[in-house]
């Protein structure tokens, strides 16, 4: 072969040779691209394009008894800036730029100040979040203007139409960037069931993000939050609000509650504290107490706020010995004005009045503590007493829907236990009791001695299946006689005793009031209440008043009483309940 | 010299071979399917047919980003309808609210009811129309 072929075939030879050495290259990069990186680059691809979304489940909507809302969902939009790609946007009319913007936008956000926006968009960050919650008409006007950089986000609030109704008994719920949750009353009893279950959306998008129908895509639905129906009735709540607010204040007092139960079901029908809030605006209450200083304002007073029942608790130690036969209404005493024991502190009546010899009934009338503390110590005793206060619900939850306060006293084996303690209770003294447990203690004498479970939700309806609550018997406190011959006496405790300023013409009720004292604190700083019926003969709501520390009058009969008439007047009006007695016009 | 056998005198019957042009034509065919198509026809036939399915496929891709589009557009109007629609369930229940009712009332200039003025008529044996608002059973 000639020297010039063979250098044209080494040549020939390291062309090829280098083309091979070429590919290997290549195709070792596409090994490595392909093989060993492709997980890593895929990701990077489906971050680009493929767009996972948190559906947001609807949380479920809460109604009254009259399928009014009372709680229920809006979407307002909060607005963004992007302070950083506005500038890069804008390179060379910068200041005239933002200067038209920041213009618009105070003009649409008239309460974020210009100042406060230049200083939004000096800010070296991705985005800003300028306002909060703005109106319709404001996300209207800004998406018309389709500002440079700017962007609404949608988000959903809670809102509470009817604002501070019910509010204690609702909660509220908190506004989270992440999480909205439930706290406090049915929104926090029932979070997991209004709150629902969130879904997911994973779609291939284009570039302005939307989803692509062409590209693979999976969803799963967001579960919608259940609606609960509750067993308050709107107008009642308002008026029975309305009316303890306007009391507290006439009376000079510090704070309030009201309990209003179907006597028959032991549905809520109304429940109301003051001081309250507005769950719209709750971060404003922040730090303000109710209960007498002891609990936040979001607490409901009518589940937390235990008090010592007074004179009401009369009752209840005339039900022990009635249900156990020891005693009859017409059962006499004798009264001097005090009675002494052998183990125990002398009791007085509470107005240093003796009353001479006065039947059990006449007791209630006078509301005498005489007569009460002798029916504990003498004819019940530790141990056919504090059965039946145990009976009645006291010192352990109501079981109502959510969490309260148990209340408490001390029984026989409790540690620090005194025969004292036991002629005290009698007339309502050193014991505990939340103004539901007093509610369902007389809501039993109401129903013939059969206490039922109270409760607040009548209904879930969840997605469609929907669950009712049934009225339940909580258990049998006292026999139907005892009940009976007890509201006999409680109605004369009305007509001729305290509970005179409680009585509502056309009806008859049976009421006892109640000024209890508490121990190291003045004696004129009372808690006044009224517990009872109405219509005694036919008995449909049992109504409890509670005023702490009025200044106006100090007394049960004084203080509570004209709220209680009010509130049971207006009950019969509005339910329509024909009245029972003879009607005195003017009275 | 070597020459071709005398198959005559042989008394081989002698094969006819095809004629050239005939046999040559014949190498030059295919047969894609169940037709006859020479290559240059082929050619141009699965190009126009490529082309078909081209244009179908990027009308068909035209169609369904129009639609995604219109789907976009109806999601974006819903959602509007929804938010419209929560806002008017929101008026309405401010506007049934018994706060919202009262104040109103206040400003048509009713007053609260005066227990003392109201006269109660009992009327015996009187037989109530049922009511549609059953709700209502203490």
């Amino acid at each position: 072969m000639s020297t010039e072929l063979q250098r044209a075939r080494t040549r020939q030879m390291l062309i090829f040779l280098l083309v091979c050495f070429g590919m290997l290259v290549l195709l070792g990069r596409l090994y490595y691209w392909q093989v060993l990186r492709s997980q890593y680059l895929a990701q990077l691809a489906n971050g680009e394009h493929v767009q996972n979304q948190i559906l947001n489940a609807p949380r479920g909507l809460i109604y009254d008894a009259q399928g009014r809302i009372l709680a229920t969902n809006v979407v307002r939009d909060d607005v963004y800036i992007e302070p950083i790609q506005f500038a890069i946007d804008h390179p060379d009319n910068f200041q005239e730029a933002l200067a038209a913007v920041i213009s618009a936008l105070h003009q649409v956000l008239s309460g974020v100040s210009v100042g406060q926006l230049s200083k939004n968009f000096s800010l070296n960050v991705q985005t800003v979040r300028i306002a909060v919650d703005i109106e319709p008409w404001q996300s209207q006007q800004l998406r018309e203007l389709r500002l440079p950089d700017t962007f609404l986000e949608p988000r959903t609030w809670r809102i509470y139409p009817g604002e501070s109704l019910a509010a204690q008994v609702l909660g509220y719920v908190m506004q989270d960037e992440n999480n909205n949750r439930g706290v406090y009353g049915i929104e926090g009893q029932y979070n997991t069931l209004l709150a629902g279950k969130p879904g997911s959306f994973t779609a291939e998008t284009d570039l302005n993000g939307n989803p692509l129908i062409v590209g693979a895509s999976a969803e799963q639905l967001a579960v919608s939050g259940a609606d609960l129906t509750l067993t308050i009735d709107s107008s009642v709540e308002y008026m029975v609000q309305k009316a303890l607010v306007n009391a507290i204040q006439q009376l000079q007092a510090v704070s309030g509650s009201v309990v209003v139960i179907n006597a028959r079901t032991g549905a809520v029908v109304a429940m109301a504290g003051a001081p309250s809030f507005d769950p719209n605006l709750y971060s404003d209450y922040a730090g303000q107490m109710g209960c007498l200083g002891s609990e936040e304002v979001f607490f409901n007073p009518a589940l937390y706020c235990a008090y010592e029942p007074g004179s009401t608790m009369k009752a209840i130690t005339m039900a022990a010995a009635l249900d156990q036969g020891l005693i009859t209404p017409d059962t006499t005493l004798y009264d001097p004005g005090y009675i002494g024991f052998s183990d125990a502190p002398t009791v007085v009546n509470w107005n240093g009045l003796g009353y001479g010899t006065e039947t059990m009934t006449e007791v209630l009338e006078h509301s005498a503590n005489v007569g009460a503390a002798y029916v504990a110590h003498d004819i019940l005793g530790p141990d056919r007493y504090y059965p039946y206060l145990a009976r009645f619900g006291f010192g352990k939850p109501s079981s109502i829907d959510g969490p309260e306060a148990s209340g408490s006293y001390r029984k026989l084996g409790s540690p620090g236990w005194t025969p004292s303690d036991l002629t005290r209770q009698a007339f309502g003294q050193s014991i505990l009791a939340t103004p539901i447990q007093m509610a369902m203690a007389y809501e039993a004498i109401a129903n013939g001695g059969v206490m039922m479970q109270p409760y607040l939700v009548a209904s879930v309806n969840n997605n469609g299946s929907v669950v009712t609550t049934q009225p339940r018997v909580e258990r049998r406190v006292i026999s139907a006689k005892a009940a009976q011959l007890l509201t006999e006496m409680l109605v004369h405790a009305a007509t001729d005793g305290y509970a005179h300023p409680a009585l509502v013409p056309g009806y008859s009720i049976a009421a006892k009031t109640g000024t209890a004292t508490t121990q190291g604190v003045s004696t004129d700083k009372t808690e006044a209440s009224v517990a009872g019926f109405i219509p005694a003969s036919n008995p449909q709501f049992v109504i409890l008043v509670k005023i702490d520390r009025p200044q106006a009058t100090i007394y049960g009969g004084t203080a509570a009483a004209p709220l209680w008439k009010a509130i049971a007047q207006q009950l019969m009006w509005y339910y329509q309940i024909p009245p029972d007695q003879a009607y005195q016009q003017g009275s | 010299m070597y020459r071709p056998r005398d198959w005559a005198a042989a008394g081989v019957p002698k094969a006819v071979p095809p004629k050239p042009i005939l046999a040559a034509k014949r190498r030059r065919q295919l047969h894609p399917f169940f037709f006859n198509m020479g290559p240059v026809a082929l050619s141009v036939a699965s190009v126009l047919l490529i082309s078909l399915m081209a244009i179908l496929y990027l009308t068909q891709l035209g169609q369904a980003v129009a639609d995604n589009q219109r789907l976009q557009d109806l999601h974006r109007q819903q959602a509007i309808l929804q938010r419209q629609n929560q806002d008017l369930v929101d008026i309405i229940a401010q506007e049934q609210s018994p706060a919202y009712i009262a104040e109103h009332a206040k400003s048509l200039g009713l007053v609260p009811a005066d227990p003392k003025t109201v006269q109660v008529l009992v009327v015996r044996h009187l037989k109530p129309i049922p009511s549609h608002n059953q709700s209502i059973n203490p």
